[in-house]
């Protein structure tokens, strides 16, 4: 390890750019393509996010009661901190981006390994929570922890959505933080800079869209009608 | 050098083939002689090869879909359906329905002409991210093979529809499986089309501004739009139909707390626009094809691009229509029934212009312009009657009869296989750098046309005398039409046989093709046939409008 340390004392001095493809004309049509494509592939993320938002607030709209009644029950303390805790992590991880943009690696490597105990942080008090549920009886289609509240269809949909919805950005966030892993593992290699600047900058707004959904996914399940 | 090794043709490195007494063409290999390995195609990053693999899956896939058609037509001959069991029946018109719709007519124009033409159309080296393209090939082979492996081995019976709650909790067949098969396919459409949009935002060549852009072109980002915004819904619907039936989250089933009417809502939020990921790609291909066999100017260039934006849009807005009998409210019912009437003004602003393009052009008859003309005539055929449906009370009656069967298949495969089948005689000099038999081509689109009309317009009668989908008995009274539409089935597969031949045939003893043997205006005609590795000998600069054919008054 002391071998790959070292390089990374190099300062703001290691070199930043971006090797280009050959199918590229200009530096420029490379990250604007990359760029854009990204946002593209977020815009995606929302959609697929956007069918349960929609399910759930149609729900609250017409059972406003029974939805507030297990909503109640869901535990807005760890999903407070959980939304505190990834706020943090965009912000290590815009310094990640900062940091790479002045070529200094070693900052950007401990701001990326930040950003990922941060996000497993995260997993962590969000396997807490499901823990927690499992134990207050609260996941209706396992038939061995039948649920009062789910007696009402409305009710039990809810709490369906509920993990499928958590679930899914639970994956996201798994995926974010492994590729997070694979990266700060390729970026603390001498010359990584000087040729692949460009996808910290990329992974950066995989990572604050991730964040982004959790603030939606927050106050749709666990705040409104609180 | 010897002077066998003339006569043999061995004389360089450049050099394309060993054929005595032929020209030898000394030049830097083409795209389909650079390399001959396996793996230097399944390999290859190059989006004219990633086409070309995408044109064999598709057409392998195609050939399932449409034996498993054959059958169910010859079991519709008889009227008490003794030739298979229902649930066999019921299984066969699941693969035909999952494989023609998933696997072949949504990948079809896009990810086969889109990838081998819009680069070269808008004169790009390659797609924005061509590593990206290849790995949505494998994407698409992965998901498309899990599923047909499922749906042939194990069976399913739920239809391509998969509708809750039969899907989730009545159906004893392998549903999980197909569904997790056809989520894997989703992200193959969605990395497609946000390749072929950012290459459109980002690799056009200087001088190629949105409005020199070809018409395919703009269907293309039209379709890639579509990907890009519909199938993330498709996605999470299925998980959600994956979830309730492995592990019983609840949300489509009434007795775990869902809605079998929410499923509908999501499934056709994405499989209605998906029906213009079919069709508009059909409508780019047709717009690049009139022009070229009128050797006329495409008449409102602006307009056809605007009305292919346009469908894109409102396709978002419709999905409601196929569901009036399903107890939605009247007035949903009413407005999504007059946004889907809405839907045939862009349609017939196409029709408009390739009719006016047609008129006083210096019409050529050859195979590509035969299937362009007949795709017209399907496509006025399935517009109306889409209209009939869109309308709620013609649709209490016809809804989920044979009417039903007949309008999709006109439009759907109308729509992409006479368009897909125009298309690759008229870019097959381009791919392949040889030309087919042109009296073998015009007999199969003859072929086609009239198979193709035996076979459906029947359906029309059919439905509107009240024979259901999806049955496989029916009343005796039936049988005449039956046995005419099953007729036609066998013409129209003669059809679909005579190109697999013949194009086959040509890759060997096909003439060899010029740049430009239509005499077609487009980037894709200034470079040779078949292209160079990067598509263009010098990059090319774009200075002249699109389809810019002499104007009739300046003909001599």
């Amino acid at each position: 390890m002391s071998g790959t340390v070292a390089h990374l004392n190099t300062g703001p001095t290691a070199e930043v750019g971006l090797e280009r493809e050959e199918h590229f004309t200009t530096d420029g049509q490379q990250i604007h393509a990359a760029k854009f494509g990204l946002w593209c592939w977020l815009l995606t993320e929302l959609l697929l996010f956007a069918g349960l938002f929609l399910t759930a607030l149609v729900l609250r709209i017409m059972h406003p009661q029974a939805v507030t009644e297990v909503a109640k029950h869901l535990k807005f303390w760890i999903g407070a901190t959980n939304t505190a805790v990834l706020i943090v992590s965009s912000f290590t991880m815009s310094g990640a981006i900062e940091l790479s943009r002045l070529g200094w690696q070693r900052g950007m490597v401990r701001c990326m390994l930040a950003t990922a105990a941060l996000g497993s942080l995260f997993l962590v008090l969000k396997g807490y929570e499901y823990y927690e549920d499992w134990d207050e009886h609260m996941m209706p289609f396992l038939s061995s922890r039948p649920y009062v509240l789910t007696q009402d269809p409305s009710s039990r949909l809810f709490t369906d959505l509920y993990y499928i919805t958590t679930g899914l950005h639970g994956l996201h966030l798994l995926t974010g933080v492994s590729i997070l892993l694979v990266m700060t593992w390729m970026a603390s290699r001498p010359g990584f800079l000087g040729r692949r600047q460009n996808r910290i900058e990329i992974f950066g707004l995989y990572w604050h869209f991730i964040d982004l959904i959790w603030i939606i996914v927050f106050p749709v399940l666990y705040v409104l009608n609180r | 050098m010897s002077p066998s090794d003339l006569v043999l043709g061995r004389v360089s490195e450049g050099v394309r083939e060993p054929h005595p007494g032929r020209t030898t063409i000394d030049r830097e290999p083409d795209y389909l002689h650079d390399e001959h390995t396996l793996r230097s195609w399944l390999g290859s990053t190059d989006h004219k090869r990633i086409g070309i693999l995408y044109l064999l899956s598709i057409t392998f896939f195609f050939i399932i879909g449409a034996c498993a058609a054959g059958l169910i037509r010859l079991s519709l001959v008889v009227p008490n359906g003794q030739i298979f069991s229902n649930d066999t029946y019921n299984k066969l018109f699941t693969i035909h329905g999952v494989v023609m719709v998933w696997f072949f007519l949504i990948p079809s124009i896009p990810a086969t002409f889109g990838n081998f033409i819009m680069p070269i159309m808008i004169g790009a080296k390659d797609v924005a991210f061509p590593r990206l393209n290849r790995t949505s090939w494998y994407i698409f082979m992965t998901g498309a093979f899990f599923t047909l492996f499922t749906v042939v081995v194990g069976g399913v019976d739920t239809g391509w529809t998969f509708y809750a709650p039969f899907s989730t909790t009545f159906s004893n067949t392998w549903v999980v499986p197909a569904l997790i098969g056809v989520i894997v396919v989703g992200f193959s459409s969605i990395l497609t089309g946000l390749n072929f949009i950012v290459t459109i935002h980002t690799m056009r060549a200087p001088g190629m501004t949105w409005f020199r852009m070809p018409i395919f072109v703009w269907t293309m980002y039209a379709t890639s739009l579509i990907f890009l915004l519909a199938t993330p819904v498709i996605t999470i619907a299925l998980i959600l139909l994956v979830m309730e039936r492995a592990f019983h989250i609840g949300v489509f089933d009434p007795a775990l707390g869902g809605d079998p009417v929410l499923f509908e809502h999501l499934f056709w939020f994405y499989s209605h626009p998906a029906v213009y990921i079919m069709v508009l790609p059909g409508m780019g291909v047709i717009s690049e094809i009139v022009p070229a066999f009128a050797q006329k100017k495409l008449f409102g260039y602006r307009f056809v691009a605007y009305a292919s934006i346009g469908l894109a849009s409102l396709t978002f807005f419709v999905w409601g229509h196929h569901m009036f009998v399903n107890g939605e409210s009247e007035t949903s019912a009413v407005v999504f029934s007059v946004l889907s009437f809405a839907v045939a003004v862009p349609s017939a602003v196409k029709v408009y212009n390739w009719t006016a393009t047609i008129y006083k052009g210096s019409l050529k008859l050859d195979t590509p312009m035969l299937y362009a003309m007949g795709y017209i005539g399907l496509f006025v055929v399935g517009g109306l009657t889409g209209l009939f449906l869109a309308t709620l009370a013609v649709d209490e009656h016809v809804h989920d009869t044979y009417f039903v069967v007949a309008h999709f298949h006109y439009i759907m495969v109308g729509g992409t296989a006479l368009a897909f089948l125009g298309g690759l005689h008229y870019w097959w000099p381009k791919f392949t750098g040889r030309m087919y038999p042109e009296a073998l081509g015009r007999l199969s689109a003859f072929f086609i046309f009239i198979g193709f009309n035996t076979t459906f317009f029947p359906q029309f009668l059919l439905g509107y005398l009240g024979m259901p989908r999806r049955y496989h008995n029916y009343p005796p009274e039936f049988q005449l039409l039956n046995i005419l539409s099953s007729a036609g089935s066998v013409v129209l597969a003669l059809g679909y046989l005579f190109p697999m031949f013949y194009l086959t045939w040509s890759l060997r003893y096909g003439k060899r093709a010029p740049a430009n043997p239509w005499n077609a205006k487009g980037l894709e005609w200034t470079t040779s046939s078949p292209p160079p590795k990067h598509n263009f000998e010098t990059p090319p600069t774009v200075d002249f409008e699109p389809y810019d054919y002499i104007a009739r008054e300046d003909r001599v």
